[in-house]
């Protein structure tokens, strides 16, 4: 038996592969140039700081720049994590999407908000590089309130309409 | 476009399939093993550790000599836990890229490249991670990561890395050449 499965439109099988791809590499690069990532980030925290409230007090502004370096790795971290995991998510929703979901308008409806949530990882980019630019704290809000929150309740709405259109069609 | 004839998707090669399902399994298994045989497990480490005090810089004394064998051992639980997290996502990446692999490379000859690149680093990859493990009570942490580094993560990591992107060139190519005709 033989039964063919309908796809989602390339654009958003573009999005799927290149976070994929983004989140192979950004492992690749935390393993490999380790060294170097920490390099940048001293330089960064070096060159902001205001943004991270030095103090001139060499212990406490240690002690700030480390928490500041492990926030920024933790970002890069979390791209590779969510990248990978968020690009498997959007493919194989939008094919369930393509496969389940009849109306074109309706399958358009759902490809939208998945697609902008699979752009969530990004978000773990600018978490990392806002980090070390505007200071820890306002670097999380930054990224939390600008972009993971909204992409990551796109997301959710993506998700939550192929669940709905789901059981709608088994009713 | 009707309903009826929407763009498909194209089942990629089941020496591929069952690969992947492989990896799946060999993640489950792996999992499960480190729950349940975790006291064997680290009694075994320890005691090859032990047995090579040189290569782990044992000095001899207590409290310094716990102190490298428990970062030892918590490489080597790590080295383990990395595998079954990686193998269970890998196993997935390759279903789903050689789903598009297969679906949108025209050529056959490139279209069996990318797929034996995906399915082999895929595949390959996690492997790295069992490996560092199991090398780090007879080479010491630093060798063990350097063998697994260059003898697994290096090569398959690249050839995933490299096939991931040039699949996403070709759906990008695919999509250009849609719209100019």
């Amino acid at each position: 038996m033989s039964a063919t499965v309908r796809r989602p439109p390339l654009a958003v099988v573009l999005v799927a592969i290149v976070m994929l791809a983004l989140g192979e590499t950004a492992g690749a690069a935390m393993s490999r140039l380790k060294p170097e990532i920490q390099r940048y980030a001293t330089a960064r925290v070096a060159a902001n700081p205001g943004a991270h409230g030095f103090s001139g007090s060499a212990e406490y502004d240690d002690e700030v720049r480390e928490r500041a370096i492990f926030t920024a790795e933790a970002g890069l971290s979390f791209f590779h994590l969510h990248g990978e995991g968020v690009g498997l998510v959007l493919f194989f929703a939008s094919t369930l999407v393509a496969a389940v979901v009849p109306g074109r308008r309706a399958r358009a409806a759902l490809y939208l908000p998945l697609t902008l949530g699979g752009l969530f990882p990004l978000g773990y980019l600018v978490y990392g590089a806002a980090v070390l630019e505007l200071g820890r704290d306002a670097g999380i809000e930054l990224a939390e309130r600008w972009i993971l929150t909204p992409l990551g309740v796109s997301a959710i709405a993506g998700l939550a309409g192929l669940w709905l259109a789901m059981a709608r069609r088994r009713a | 476009m009707t309903e009826a004839d929407s763009p498909t998707w194209r089942v990629p090669p089941r020496w591929v399939l069952l690969v992947a399902v492989l990896s799946i399994v060999a993640a489950e298994v792996g999992g499960g093993a480190m729950a349940r045989f975790k006291v064997e497990l680290t009694r075994w480490a320890r005691d090859a550790m032990l047995a090579r005090p040189s290569v782990h810089g044992l000095v001899g004394v207590r409290d310094v000599d716990e102190r490298i064998l428990d970062e030892a051992l918590v490489k080597f639980d790590a080295g383990l836990r990395l595998f079954h997290m990686h193998a269970e996502g890998m196993g997935l990446v390759i279903i789903a890229t050689s789903m598009v692999a297969a679906t949108v490379i025209r050529s056959a000859a490139a279209r069996r490249t990318i797929i034996a690149l995906l399915t082999a680093g895929g595949a390959g990859y996690p492997v790295g991670y069992l490996v560092w493990s199991a090398l780090i009570p007879s080479c010491g942490l630093e060798r063990a990561k350097t063998l697994a580094e260059w003898l697994v993560w290096v090569p398959f990591g690249s050839a995933t890395i490299v096939a991931l992107w040039c699949l996403a060139g070709t759906v990008a190519w695919s999509m250009m050449a849609r719209r100019r005709t």
